[in-house]
């Protein structure tokens, strides 16, 4: 008799091995570590920006609403937590998203306006903390690649046949994605103005 | 019907749009790959050389890519594509490094593998290609650029402190034993203990030991390695319960280790060819162009 027990138990554990379980399980740990990597290099982006606002502050004092923008968003983004609990909540990964935008469009703002400061374009630790920025834009990039292609390898194995009866057994829902921050930019043709601009600040 | 014929075009359109849109990762044939022929083989075999040694000293591979252009891509997506399917680099520690240039394009990028992000950081990889390399790009000396770029590198490299590099003398088959895979003694542990429950001892035995030798040939396709693999298992099985209540059960899991638990991981560079040892990318280094 013991030794028919151990046999059907040997072959459950077989069996959900073979409903997707495991796949699951898996997958779900997948997700929440490229999900971590993504934060982990959102937090490195936000580290940044300090510096880089002290660099510009130094030779580019009169744009101070650019840098007040970015100051601004990177205390935003300071004041969300990103935990692994935030991919089973669509609102605040809107949330978290929208506030990464905003950082990401208030950087490339301020990036903008350094093109009129040759100055500070030569300096070296402006230089050295660009390097760093564009760096970790790209970091920020793969991590979000990976994170789509993971979500996406999660909620093809939860809504397929026959893992998807798990996964409701389980209670395993759908995982929000990345979608485009500024859809409605894209879809509208970029505008050229050919007034001149303001000239450049004397320093 | 027709819906299926439809559904079927429309694939078959969706995969030619997605064959032609990117340039495709070239084969890793070497350290250096030059589809321009911007580099005359003297310099391709020296820079191979410098290579080489640096893998043989440190460990750390480093891979050399001169493509015409990543259009419609930019050289950062292309360079993370190239290091994803290259795995340059050990696996686990993974210190390999990549320079892509593309010609037409006037740009370069240096790809850095995450074990080298400290010492070869943002900053660094953009200084050697603002300092070092894109000076003799412009003048149109990319032989002296890029060697001049990969012994900067090289030198960033051996400032680092790295795992030393392996050397194996033994035969090349035992050499990919991983004998500490513990999903393949758990596995045969499992499959020994119910044929053993289900068909008594010496059957018991006999089949997990046929078991394991018809998988061990599958995976390795090495016979006289399998057969190995298929008497350890036979005789793993037949005493394994006797030691096991002797021992309280935990005493007889190395025993069978060296069994069926052979993975095909390949090793590097040791056969003149060249290939990546493994190494992840996390998307660090720098750009610039000329």
């Amino acid at each position: 008799m013991r030794r028919l027990w151990t046999v059907l138990a040997a072959l459950a554990t077989l069996s959900l091995t073979n409903c997707g379980y495991n796949a699951i399980q898996t997958n779900d740990e997948q997700v929440k570590s490229s999900w971590s990597e993504v934060v982990n290099q959102y937090q490195r982006r936000a580290d940044l920006v300090p510096n880089l606002v002290n660099s510009v502050k130094g030779f580019a004092q009169q744009e101070k609403d650019v840098l007040l923008g970015v100051t601004n968003a990177r205390a935003k983004v300071g004041s969300i937590q990103a935990t692994p609990e935030v991919l089973n909540d669509p609102g605040t990964f809107a949330k978290f998203q929208a506030a990464q935008g905003e950082l990401t469009s208030a950087l490339s703002k301020l990036l903008v306006v350094t093109e009129n400061y040759p100055q500070l374009k030569s300096d070296a630790l402006f230089r050295d903390l660009m390097a760093q920025l564009e760096g970790t834009e790209n970091r920020i990039t793969v991590a979000r690649n990976r994170y789509i292609k993971s979500v996406q390898d999660y909620n093809v194995t939860i809504r397929s046949f026959p893992t998807n009866l798990t996964a409701i057994a389980f209670g395993y829902k759908e995982k929000p994605n990345f979608t485009v921050e500024n859809e409605k930019e894209i879809s509208t043709a970029p505008k050229v103005d050919f007034n001149p601009t303001p000239a450049a600040p004397a320093k | 019907m027709n819906a299926a014929r439809a559904s079927l075009l429309a694939l078959l359109v969706c995969w030619a749009f997605a064959a032609c849109a990117d340039v495709a990762v070239p084969p890793l044939s070497g350290r250096v790959v030059d589809q321009t022929g911007t580099l005359s083989s003297g310099d391709v075999a020296s820079l191979t050389q410098t290579l080489k040694a640096l893998e043989a000293r440190k460990g750390s591979q480093v891979a050399v890519l001169i493509v015409p252009t990543t259009a419609p891509e930019t050289i950062e997506q292309y360079s993370i594509r190239v290091a994803e399917a290259w795995k340059i680099g050990r696996k686990k520690i993974d210190d390999g490094a990549l320079l892509v240039v593309a010609k037409d394009d006037r740009k370069l990028r240096i790809e850095v593998g995450y074990g080298l992000e400290g010492s070869l950081n943002d900053v660094t990889a953009k200084r050697i290609i603002d300092e070092v390399i894109t000076p003799k790009f412009r003048s149109g000396d990319f032989a002296g650029g890029i060697s001049a770029g990969v012994g900067r590198i090289i030198g960033v490299i051996n400032g680092e402190k790295l795992p030393a590099p392996e050397r194996r003398e033994n035969s090349g088959l035992l050499r990919n034993i991983d004998p500490f895979n513990p999903f393949v003694i758990f596995a045969v542990f499992i499959v020994g203990a119910i044929l053993r429950t289900a068909l008594g001892r010496l059957i018991g035995s006999v089949a997990t030991g046929g078991v394991v030798g018809v998988l061990a040939w599958l995976l390795v396709g090495s016979l006289g390695l399998s057969i190995i693999a298929a008497i350890i298992a036979f005789i793993f099985t037949l005493v394994g319960e006797s030691i096991a209540s002797a021992n309280g059960g935990s005493g007889n899991w190395s025993g069978s280790s060296r069994g069926g638990s052979y993975s095909p991981s390949s090793g590097s560079s040791d056969s003149g060819g060249f290939s990546g040892g493994g190494g992840s990318f996390g998307g660090g280094g720098a750009s610039g162009s000329w």
